[in-house]
């Protein structure tokens, strides 16, 4: 309804009509990371497909690395072809996505595949997947719709935050029913920051804030194994063979890298002293074989990217444009740091995977899909990016030019 | 206007930019800086961390340095064994069967099952040891078991082990090593730097499940270089000589307490040979002789007994040679000699005359000859011949304290001290581990010019304590033209592929005497020997062989003080060829007993043996005998074959070879004889000639022979159709020439024509006494 109203509207005509080259920048850096990534999950899985303690490889070596490879180049046509959606279009599919991982949250709590004592996964016949990942990126363009649509009402409690707060809270109350705890947190910090570039009022985030630090303290308190990890993270030699394990095994890892590391290829930590050495851990081992000066490279280029997506939002001339690139970088940004904070035992360990890094097809698959969408917005950009960072002032300079 | 009418306000973007700078630049350095303070900061305490879990070392065993005598012959060798153990986390993670492993492993090692099945259940354990030096055989059987049931846990490393070729030979100057391989004794242990080499290594990353990482390029592998071998002075031959003689002597003299003795090249100071007996075998060097075994049984205490059999391991290792100090005694007479020659305190002619005894100043009763109805007037060479105690206290005075003191300490027997009230010591520095220092007096007490007592007894050796070793070294010096050597005992030093590293240069310590004055004690010292008639060493004499040497009896004193029996050590040096000596040799025996009959003193019991190792050794050493006429009469000969000749004929062979002859039977022909061609009998031998008939093969009883003289055994062997010969020679067919051991014991049975060998000596009742 709303959108067949805004058809008429002669600017967004306008731009669809001037849709020009993806931007190359953003472009470069996700390939790169894409291909580095591929390579390390190469290097860091190599031991332990060779192992094969679950019996999942049959001691292929290359078992992980061949099947995120075919994902990884399933990405790249993903990521072209999400490129040449218009936003527009996207915009009218917010809804219908949204609906899908609700109803995709709820059938993994009947029909989930139960891993470590969580039910996560819904096993599809020739991939599994996880429908947080879709709700992450649903909540980012459903919030962006509503948010377009309630303009002018988002500084008030009705529409600026309840309808808000309340998909949130179901959405969390399904991730907590998992339990995936790390996905209900991602969630609700997205979709906070998409209600702070939407325009909500600073205040209700102080009351948010305070009620996501309470809900936290509770869980510290009253769930165990929210405890458990808070305890090992706090003093995680206090039990290396134990719950601190994971987090010591990855301290070790980034520290035998040392400023050169130990060559690529060359970790020790990876032959099964590392858990999730190709998953979650995969940066302690980007770490351990590159060393501080191959990790902070890598770091840089994702801080690039990172800086780049808002750099496109924000030169985007569409609102729904902007919140939908805000929004995926924000929880691009969200996932790197939380993942790299993790490895090196910043934040207690909690499973979050590395962007275009850790093993996983669908997880990769979704990503390359948003950095489709974020090529798909800076073609439609009406800032040149040369010519200036800041629209609104290229605007009031037009205007003190005129006279 | 209307194109930015939708776009993201001023808030918005506003927003947009805080989190950009947020999440794109701050986040980003604050995980950098973590980075940093991880992988930088804390690099190498995460690093060893790491490396401590990582890493497995696995040892690669260098190959131990032979060990070789002059001549190339091997005396210790390493050869490849194999440590066997078990892996018991493997067993557990690879779910074998530790039951068959256990059983199987003890039925190839003859191991107790139990043991086996509670090493290989130590589940946490990677490295559990089952036995080491397996050797190469029962290592393949149990390859072969590894292999038939596919068993991880049982794991062989190469190891070595070390075997002596000759057992026993050189024990004491081989030494040993334990089971690590690392020299305990020895030449084992003094050259054990040289000989171990530097193991190798394999660093090797495991995984964490223990076992090797595939493709990590950390892998550390140092080669492990093989140890030197060690080319020794000593000549194997040699040292089977020596051991011999001091096995048979100790053995004839009932020694109680061990010998010892020592071979040296008086010019460079090579050891060529050196033996302590009671010896052991260095392949079971932990094993003690059969006898003291049983005796050690015999001990019904356990605690007792363990203590007794520490005890006799010790004395089966001790070095007596080195290990040992004692009074020399008269042999040391050596010392006084050459520096009163030196001195000019005497020439070979100086007359002395010994009435039995001398006062000494500061000395309470008078000094008395072990001759104590004296010597009366005689020359120095005499006095020496006679080894005079009143002659050599006359010759230390009038060296006088100061003088004899320095030559002492020239000659090596101790090293001054600043300190005139310290009691003095020295060794040698032969480099072999245990070498005794000396004990001397205090320069204070042996200088007091009120009291010559002690320069009064320590001019004939006594009163003070030696090694033997310092003793040969200094008498080396006093027949090599003056030079004081420094003994040594390694040759060359070879690496693993044979290349010389290292030859040792013999070291001149010091010039102590003058080479004219070596010239005279040399030819002194050979009238000791040569003078059958009043020489006290002329049981060391060696036909065809110039020997010099001296005697030496030391009563050793502490038995005296404890107020038993007397106990000696009977000694005697002995050199040849006494113009340009090749060889020293010093045997001293512990305490033989008396119940051989046999008056016990260094001439009468060591004497002979030093000039049957003379015999032996000389012509290994290159020095052909010379007889004089003298010489020829009495030397053992061949008997020629005479069988088939006309008995005329035969008559005159035999007498030309020196043989008397005694015919049985009536024919003309001689159709058999005794002894047989080609055996070796005495000088004077009666050949019995069969003529028509042949010998009698009777087996005769052995007759008892010890004590006859030369002439008498021979006649009494005649009767019985036995023959004689001597392992030692003799100048003289004289009634003092008596035998003194026989080879086979009297009542053995013996075929006609057995020769008997037969050891004789020279019982001078004239030189009955300690000297």
């Amino acid at each position: 309804m709303h959108l067949s109203q805004r058809r008429p509207d002669t600017g967004r005509e306008k731009t669809a009509d001037v849709r020009r080259a993806a931007d190359l920048p953003f472009l470069l850096l996700t390939v790169t990371l894409l291909l580095t990534g591929l390579v390390m999950v190469l290097s860091a899985s190599f031991a332990s497909a060779y192992y094969d303690i679950q019996g999942e490889t049959g001691h292929d070596p290359v078992y992980f690395f061949s099947r995120q490879a075919v994902f990884a180049m399933a990405g790249v046509v993903v990521t072209l072809a999400f490129s040449r959606i218009p936003m527009s279009l996207v915009r009218k599919f917010s809804g219908a996505v949204m609906l899908a991982s609700v109803l995709s949250l709820g059938a993994v709590l009947a029909v989930g595949t139960v891993v470590n004592g969580a039910r996560r996964w819904i096993n599809l016949g020739f991939t599994t997947f996880q429908p947080s990942e879709i709700t992450k990126i649903a909540i980012i363009l459903y919030f962006s719709d509503l948010i377009c649509k309630y303009r002018d009402k988002m500084r008030t409690f009705r529409y600026g935050i309840a309808p808000f707060a309340l998909i949130l809270a179901g959405v969390a109350a399904l991730l907590v029913l998992e339990p995936h705890f790390s996905a209900a947190i991602i969630i609700l910090t997205i979709g906070a920051a998409m209600l702070y570039l939407g325009g909500a009022r600073l205040g209700w985030f102080v009351g948010g804030g305070a009620v996501l630090v309470t809900g936290a303290v509770l869980a510290v308190l009253l769930v165990p194994y929210v405890a458990e990890r808070v305890a090992s993270f706090r003093d995680p030699f206090s039990d290396p063979t134990g719950d601190g394990w994971q987090i010591v095994q990855s301290l070790y890892a980034i520290g035998s890298g040392g400023l050169t590391g130990l060559g690529l290829g060359q970790s020790r930590q990876k032959y099964l002293y590392l858990p999730e050495e190709h998953n979650d851990f995969i940066f302690s081992v980007v770490c351990e074989e590159l060393g501080f000066i191959g990790a902070a490279v890598i770091l840089a280029l994702f801080a690039l990217l990172i800086v780049r997506g808002y750099l496109i939002a924000i030169r985007s001339g569409d609102r729904y444009s902007f919140l939908v690139g805000g929004g995926i970088t924000t929880m691009l940004a969200l996932q790197i740091i939380l993942n790299v904070a993790v490895c090196t035992s910043l934040v207690p360990c909690t499973g979050i995977s590395l962007p275009f890094f850790s093993y996983g097809g669908t997880a990769l698959l979704i990503q390359m899909a948003e950095a489709g969408l974020m090529l798909s917005i800076s073609r439609e950009n009406v800032l040149a990016f040369p010519e200036s960072t800041r629209p609104p002032r290229t605007e009031k300079r037009s205007k003190r030019s005129t006279p | 206007m209307s194109a930015n009418s939708d776009a993201p306000n001023r808030t918005m973007l506003r927003r947009a930019l805080f989190l950009m700078a947020v999440c794109g630049i701050v986040a980003f350095i604050i995980l950098a800086a973590q980075l940093f303070r991880l992988q930088i900061l804390r690099h190498d305490e995460l690093e060893s961390a790491a490396l401590a879990q990582q890493l497995r070392r696995t040892t690669l065993p260098a190959g131990r340095g032979t060990i070789y005598d002059s001549r190339g012959n091997v005396l210790a060798v390493s050869a490849t064994t194999f440590t066997v153990y078990l892996s018991p986390a493997e067993i557990a993670v690879n779910g074998e069967d530790a039951e068959l492993i256990a059983s199987g492993l003890a039925e190839l090692l003859g191991m107790d099952r139990e043991k086996l099945l509670g090493l290989a259940g130590d589940r946490r354990s990677w490295y559990k040891t089952v036995r080491r030096q397996v050797e190469r055989e029962t290592a393949e059987q149990i390859r072969e078991f590894k292999r038939r049931y596919d068993l991880q846990g049982i794991k062989l490393e190469p190891d070595t082990k070390r075997y002596y070729p000759y057992s026993s030979l050189a024990a004491h100057v081989i030494g040993f090593v334990g089971v690590d391989n690392t020299g305990l004794a020895g030449m084992e242990f003094a050259m054990d730097d040289v000989l171990t080499g530097s193991p190798g290594s394999i660093l090797r990353l495991k995984n964490s499940v223990g076992t090797d990482m595939i493709l990590a390029g950390y892998e550390d592998y140092v080669d492990a270089k093989n140890g030197s071998s060690v080319y020794l002075t000593l000549d194997s031959d040699l040292q089977f000589f020596l051991e011999k003689q001091l096995r048979q002597a100790v053995r004839d003299y009932d020694v109680q307490n061990g010998a010892a003795g020592i071979l040296m090249d008086p010019k460079t100071g090579a050891i060529l040979a050196m033996a302590s007996l009671g010896s052991f075998d260095l392949n079971n060097y932990q094993e003690v002789a059969p006898s003291v075994r049983e005796e050690l049984d015999a001990i019904a205490d356990p605690e007792e007994r363990s203590a007794a059999a520490s005890l006799a391991q010790l004395t089966q290792w001790r070095n007596k040679a080195i290990s040992d100090t004692y009074e020399p005694g008269s042999t040391f007479k050596i010392i006084t000699l050459a520096m009163a020659l030196e001195e000019g305190a005497a020439t070979p002619h100086s007359s002395f005359f010994c009435g039995g005894s001398m006062s000494v100043q500061g000395r309470g009763k008078a000094l008395n000859c072990w001759k104590h109805a004296g010597h009366g007037a005689q020359t120095l060479t005499q006095a020496v011949q006679h080894s005079c105690n009143v002659a050599f206290a006359t010759l230390g005075l009038r060296v006088g304290e100061e003088t004899f003191y320095r030559y002492c300490e020239d000659f090596g027997f101790f090293r001054a001290s600043e300190d005139p009230n310290a009691s003095l010591t020295g060794r040698t520095g032969i480099g072999l581990p245990g070498e005794s220092g000396s004990i001397w007096w205090s320069r204070n007490v042996f200088c007091d010019p009120e009291n010559f007592s002690q320069l009064a007894a320590a001019s004939f050796g006594q009163t003070f304590n030696i090694t033997p070793l310092q003793l040969i070294t200094a008498v080396s010096a006093c027949c090599n033209g003056g030079y004081l050597m420094k003994p040594y005992l390694v040759d060359r030093i070879c690496d693993s592929d044979g290349n010389l590293l290292s030859r040792t240069e013999p070291t001149v310590v010091r010039q102590v005497i003058s080479g004219e004055t070596s010239r005279q004690i040399n030819t002194i010292l050979e009238q000791v020997v040569c003078d059958t008639a009043h020489g006290t060493g002329k049981n060391a004499y060696v036909a065809g062989y110039r020997v010099a040497g001296k005697t030496g009896t030391s009563e050793k004193v502490a038995q005296d003080a404890a107020g038993g029996a007397k106990e000696y050590i009977v000694s005697f040096i002995g050199y040849a060829p006494a113009d340009d000596p090749k060889v020293v040799c010093l045997v001293l025996m512990d305490t033989p007993s008396t119940s051989t009959g046999i008056y016990i003193s260094g001439g009468q019991m060591a004497a002979p043996v030093v000039g049957k190792i003379l015999s032996d050794v000389l012509p290994c050493l290159g020095v052909e005998p010379r007889y004089t006429e003298a010489e020829r009469k009495y030397l053992d000969r061949q008997v020629p074959d005479v069988t088939g000749m006309g008995l005329a004929e035969a008559r005159k062979s035999l007498a030309d070879a020196g043989f008397t002859v005694r015919v049985t039977g009536e024919g003309e022909t001689v159709t058999d004889q005794l002894p047989k061609a080609g055996a070796t009998v005495a000088a004077g031998t009666t050949v019995i000639l069969y003529a028509g008939t042949r010998a009698a093969e009777m087996p005769q009883t052995v007759p008892p022979l010890a004590g006859l003289t030369y002439a008498q055994a021979r006649e009494t062997l005649l009767s019985l159709d036995l023959f004689l010969r001597s392992s030692n020679t003799i100048l003289a067919d004289s009634d003092q020439v008596r035998v003194a051991f026989q080879d086979l014991e009297p009542g053995a049975a013996a075929l006609p024509g057995t020769v008997l060998e037969v050891t004789l000596f020279n019982d001078d009742d004239e030189s009955y006494g300690v000297y």
